[in-house]
């Protein structure tokens, strides 16, 4: 069995590293890109070329300038649990803190040389001034390394208007969409006497200038990061080289915050609502099914079926929007609340419902969410009873005609205990793996349900981030939905070996 | 009279029918069956398949499903009650307990996913009155009966680790846990190799010895019939066509198609380029004529040899055509003045 589990476990990294190389690639060739989202939220921007700087800081700041492969490897350096070089620091408050990146030197150095970094002497300030000190370097550092990637955007303009005006020889160098990649530009010789030379060396040296400040900050905040503001993250194994550290979700781009807060504020909601629905739509589907097995054919089959079917082809669309007209709205019903999850200020209610001095009675903070997640559960549960009460009843009637049940009926066992005794017990098997797609399916959320009753959860959230084209929050959780669904499938396999002792993993 | 010479179990004039699902008339199944089982005694019931010998066991045991099936009319006599008017509850006792069965497909007909040892426990706890160690003691001597070595280990085994004659006497072991007064058994050895046939049938053989116990073999093999049987019923389309002592049946068949089915077993000695076929006997007109005054009954008769029948009545009567040989004929006028004694032979066979 441990071995078994070890060979299972193991077959799943190459499995979860294949899904997420696919998504990664999937996002990354996808139109758009990062600058998708930016460009309808930076829409009022007039000046073209800010835009262009944003997003060259952007694709510098996530190092989306690099080929697919080295970014999927970045990203996968993160989420492995085993990590190389520097390692991180921790604030008390949890927050990971990465040493500040090294700067690349600016382009085309033949033509315009590097000018030379002055070392500053850093000072570490005593005790807790350490860590304003880091803090102010590192956004020092950040700051001008802004200044620094935007410059070089600029750089990269001029060339292209100098290259446009050498004629056609020199623009034939250009990209498709007129831009100049410098790498295409080196080892030309640039000559100071060419038409737009001018402007051009005054690009440059601006980009040096810009250099040579965040390189200097870069330094600086690398020695207040080094000189330890806050304690290391991680054990290490090879002091310097490898350490061990939990996995690292990533920053989303769309809202600058860490991936695993927006999924650990989302998630619970999900689960809260998939929590109370599973266990409904199992306890109404199942002994409906096996009823109606029981009297097959029977009006209570006949009706099931058709009562079952019935909802299950109602879209949830249209059920959630009936649900809000009719139950919620106050014009017809309005016995529950239309939107949300809580009461405005229920985070000042107490946790069970009482009456308080005066006699007023009040909710509670648990009745609140209940309520509120009524309308959702419903809408969840209502087309899972088919599919669900089929196949129990499917299953069970394969099973009334088996041999065993002719051998039970033989030695005289009462009807009631072969149904439930051997008939039931083994159409259990076919139901373990429907049973298990619920991991995954908790783990998703549901995007409609949570659109239509606006329920900030996982389906929100990732339909969000796939709006935005937040990578780092789309790739997290397709990471999290394919481990969850290995580890679901396993837990099949190991649910049936417990519940058929004809499956061992011996 | 002594307890062995009254009948077991009489089944009389039974006659079960199913609704056609394709929406034609009903199937008859069974129409007009007699026999008559002696404790001690083993009847064999012989015949091709959907011949009704195994719906005549189920019917036995109240185990055909209604609807479809349904019991046009007859009697099931066992201990002098009427099974058919029995009423569930009253049925669940005897069921297991005083009438057990055993079927064909030993592979199949154990549950799964319960150790053989709560499958055999399940069976005592219905019918006798046992604690859990008395359950456990009567199921493990059960095991024991059977042939089967250290039955402690065994019982918390589960059936597919067994094999296909152990789960056969593991069947058998259940069905005579509780002492039984009627086995059923339903062609218990065709799903399983000749040697293991004969030890089951040895066992069998054994058990009813040590028992008051009458078996129904139900079977189309006729070297297990001529091995086991005491009495043998050879039944066709849902009728007994004949009915007899072992001995006799096999020294002089008189009805044609206990002719044929004899006829058309190959002989390892003959070279036969084909061989008899059941058909080729019943398509013989000579065949139905070799009985005095009697025409055996047969659905599909040569041409010119079915007689006029008695108006108004069942085609087909079990005429003792001689003292305690049956045939299944055609109700000629002739037969309608006479009454006819119902099959019964309290014969065992002393040649074991």
């Amino acid at each position: 069995m441990v071995s078994y589990l070890a060979r299972r476990l193991a077959f799943m990294v190459p499995t979860v590293l294949g899904i997420t190389l696919m998504v990664f690639c999937l996002l990354a060739y996808a139109p758009g890109g990062i600058g998708a989202g930016l460009a309808v939220s930076g829409g009022q921007m007039s000046d073209t070329s800010k835009v262009a700087q944003m997003q060259a800081y952007l694709e510098d700041r996530y190092g989306l300038n690099d080929w697919v492969i080295v970014q999927y490897g970045r990203w996968l350096s993160r989420i492995s649990p085993v990590k190389f070089g520097e390692r991180d620091l921790r604030t008390p408050s949890g927050e990971r803190v990465a040493p500040p990146r090294a700067i690349d030197d600016p382009p085309l150095a033949a033509a315009f040389p590097t000018p030379a970094v002055p070392v500053d002497a850093f000072e570490p300030a005593a005790g807790d001034d350490l860590v304003a000190q880091f803090k102010k370097l590192q956004r020092d550092a950040e700051g001008t390394r802004r200044e620094y990637v935007g410059s070089v955007r600029l750089f990269r303009d001029a060339l292209a208007d100098w290259a446009r005006a050498q004629g056609p020889a020199m623009a034939g160098r250009l990209d498709a969409k007129g831009s100049a990649d410098p790498g295409r530009f080196e080892g030309v010789a640039i000559d100071p006497a060419s038409p737009g030379y001018a402007k051009l060396r005054a690009a440059a040296d601006a980009m040096h200038a810009k250099w040579v400040a965040a390189r200097r900050a870069q330094a600086l905040a690398l020695a207040a990061f080094r000189a330890g503001p806050y304690p290391k993250s991680g054990i290490p194994l090879v002091p310097g080289l490898v350490s061990l550290d939990t996995p690292d979700l990533g920053v989303a781009f769309s809202k600058n915050r860490p991936v695993w807060d927006l999924i650990a504020a989302a998630l619970p909601v999900t689960l809260l609502i998939n929590l109370i629905a599973f266990p409904i739509s199992y306890l109404i589907a199942v002994p409906t099914g096996v009823l109606a097995s029981v009297r097959r054919g029977g009006w209570f089959d006949v009706l099931s079926g058709f009562l079952y079917l019935s909802l299950y082809s109602v879209p949830t669309v249209l059920a959630g929007v009936f649900a809000i007209g009719f139950l919620a709205n106050r014009q017809y019903l309005g016995w529950f609340p239309v939107s949300g999850l809580h009461e405005s200020g229920a985070e000042a209610f107490t946790f069970l419902p009482h009456a308080d001095a005066a006699g007023t009675w009040h909710r509670g903070y648990l009745v609140d969410t209940l309520w509120h997640v009524a309308l959702p559960v419903l809408c969840l549960v209502y087309g899972s009873f088919a599919v669900l009460s089929k196949q129990t009843r499917a299953s069970m009637l394969d099973n009334f005609n088996a041999d065993y049940v002719r051998t039970a009926k033989a030695k005289g066992v009462p009807r009631k205990d072969v149904v439930l005794r051997h008939v039931f017990r083994n159409s259990l098997l076919p139901l373990i793996t429907m049973f298990v797609g619920i991991f995954p399916a908790m783990l998703a959320g549901s995007v409609v349900i949570e659109r239509i009753f606006t329920v900030p959860g996982m389906g929100s959230l990732i339909l969000e981030a796939i709006d935005l084209r937040d990578r780092e929050i789309i790739l997290a959780n397709t990471f999290m939905i394919a481990c969850v669904n290995l580890l679901a499938l396993l837990l099949a396999d190991i649910l049936y070996a417990a519940a058929d002792p004809r499956v061992s993993y011996e | 009279m002594s307890a062995l010479s009254t009948p077991v179990l009489e089944v009389a004039d039974l006659a079960v029918s199913f609704d056609n699902s394709s929406g034609g008339p009903r199937i008859q199944a069974v129409n007009g069956v007699h026999m008559t089982l002696f404790p001690q005694q083993t009847l064999a019931v012989v015949g091709e398949s959907g011949c009704g010998k195994s719906v005549t066991a189920m019917s036995t045991m109240q185990l055909i499903p209604r609807p479809p099936g349904r019991f046009d009319r007859g009697s099931i006599l066992f201990e002098g009650r009427d099974i058919c008017s029995l009423r569930e509850e009253d049925m669940l006792s005897i069921r297991g307990g005083k009438i057990a069965m055993i079927f064909q497909e030993p592979m199949t007909s154990l549950n799964p996913v319960y150790t053989i040892g709560d499958q055999l426990m399940e069976a005592i706890f219905l019918h006798q009155q046992a604690g859990p160690d008395q359950a456990r003691a009567i199921a493990i001597q059960a095991m024991k009966d059977v042939g089967i070595k250290k039955p402690e280990e065994r019982l918390g085994m589960y059936p597919h680790q067994f094999s296909g004659g152990m789960r056969q006497r593991v069947m058998i072991a259940m069905a005579l846990a509780c002492r039984p007064k009627v086995l059923l058994a339903d062609e218990p050895t065709t799903a399983l190799d000749v040697t293991i046939q004969a030890q089951i049938l040895e066992l069998l053989r054994e058990l009813q010895s040590t028992r008051d116990m009458g078996i129904m073999l139900i079977t189309h093999n006729l070297g297990v019939v001529a091995e086991n049987a005491d009495v043998v019923c050879v039944m066709y389309a849902g009728r007994v066509v004949e009915y007899a002592n072992v001995f006799e049946l096999f020294d002089e068949p008189l009805h044609p198609y206990t002719r044929g089915l004899f006829r058309s077993i190959p002989m390892l000695r003959d070279v036969k380029h084909r061989l008899v076929t059941v058909r080729d006997v019943t398509n013989d007109a000579a065949e139905f004529r070799r009985l005095d005054g009697h025409v055996p009954w047969w659905p599909d008769m040569p041409e010119g040899t079915k007689p006029a029948l008695a108006p108004g009545r069942d085609e087909h009567v079990l005429v003792e055509v001689r003292p305690n040989r049956w045939v299944g004929c055609w109700r000629t006028p002739e037969l309608e003045s006479r009454t006819h004694r119902r099959p019964s032979l309290d014969y065992r066979r002393t040649d074991r």
